[in-house]
């Protein structure tokens, strides 16, 4: 599973990292965890606003700080 | 200059206000659109595709989603963007129609710079007012 978080590195898309990694670590699921600064990539998932948080391509959240229970929905096969 | 902001914007901090224009193919669709990029310019909100909204893209979806507010602006009262919001099941907090402000609607899409001006003007007032 490949989990890419989108954002330019302020206060909400490292605590949107902290999150992910907390969720994938107490799901144990197999995830590459990928942190996207790049504002091209960002916006070819048509993400307007940041944080946001990719799962296997598809667009979860942006805008917001997701919980860890909508990352663990996200992230259980 | 560029139709989309040059970077996503981060939702840290001010309240994180969507904009979203008909960009219409007459003057004052156009107008919408220039409207919208001055508005962002001056940290009002973020412009955002309306067209992605009708496609249903995720990305334009999910950043709806998480808007505070909606604010469309919209050219004629046909309301071409204000009712692509609501199919898609968002309720705009505040909807500038263009041609309220007593411009005819036409076919010539060149803006005149005295015309973009006023109607910011126009806009400001009635975003500043309630």
């Amino acid at each position: 599973m490949k989990i890419e978080i989108l954002g330019t590195g302020c206060s909400k898309c490292n605590k949107t990292k902290e999150i992910v990694e907390k969720a994938v670590k107490e799901t144990g699921v197999n995830a590459e965890i990928i942190k996207v600064e790049d504002f091209d990539k960002i916006l070819g998932y048509g993400v307007m606003v940041t944080p946001a948080l990719v799962v296997d391509g598809e667009v979860k959240v942006a805008g917001k700080v997701p919980s860890v229970d909508e990352i663990k929905k996200w992230i259980k096969k | 200059m560029k139709n989309m902001p040059e970077e996503p914007k981060c939702a840290c901090g001010s309240a994180n206000v969507a904009i979203f224009t008909c960009a219409g193919a007459v003057n004052i669709g156009q107008l919408s659109n220039r409207i919208a990029i001055k508005l962002e310019k001056q940290g009002i909100g973020n412009l955002m595709c309306t067209a992605g909204i009708g496609a249903r893209a995720p990305g334009l979806m999910k950043s709806a989603e998480t808007s505070d507010r909606i604010i469309t602006i919209d050219g004629c009262p046909l309301n071409c963007a204000s009712k692509t919001l609501e199919l898609a099941g968002f309720k705009p907090d505040r909807q500038i129609v263009i041609s309220e402000f007593g411009i005819k609607k036409s076919k010539e899409r060149g803006l005149e710079d005295q015309e973009v001006a006023d109607t910011l003007r126009k806009v400001m007032e009635i975003l500043q007012s309630k």
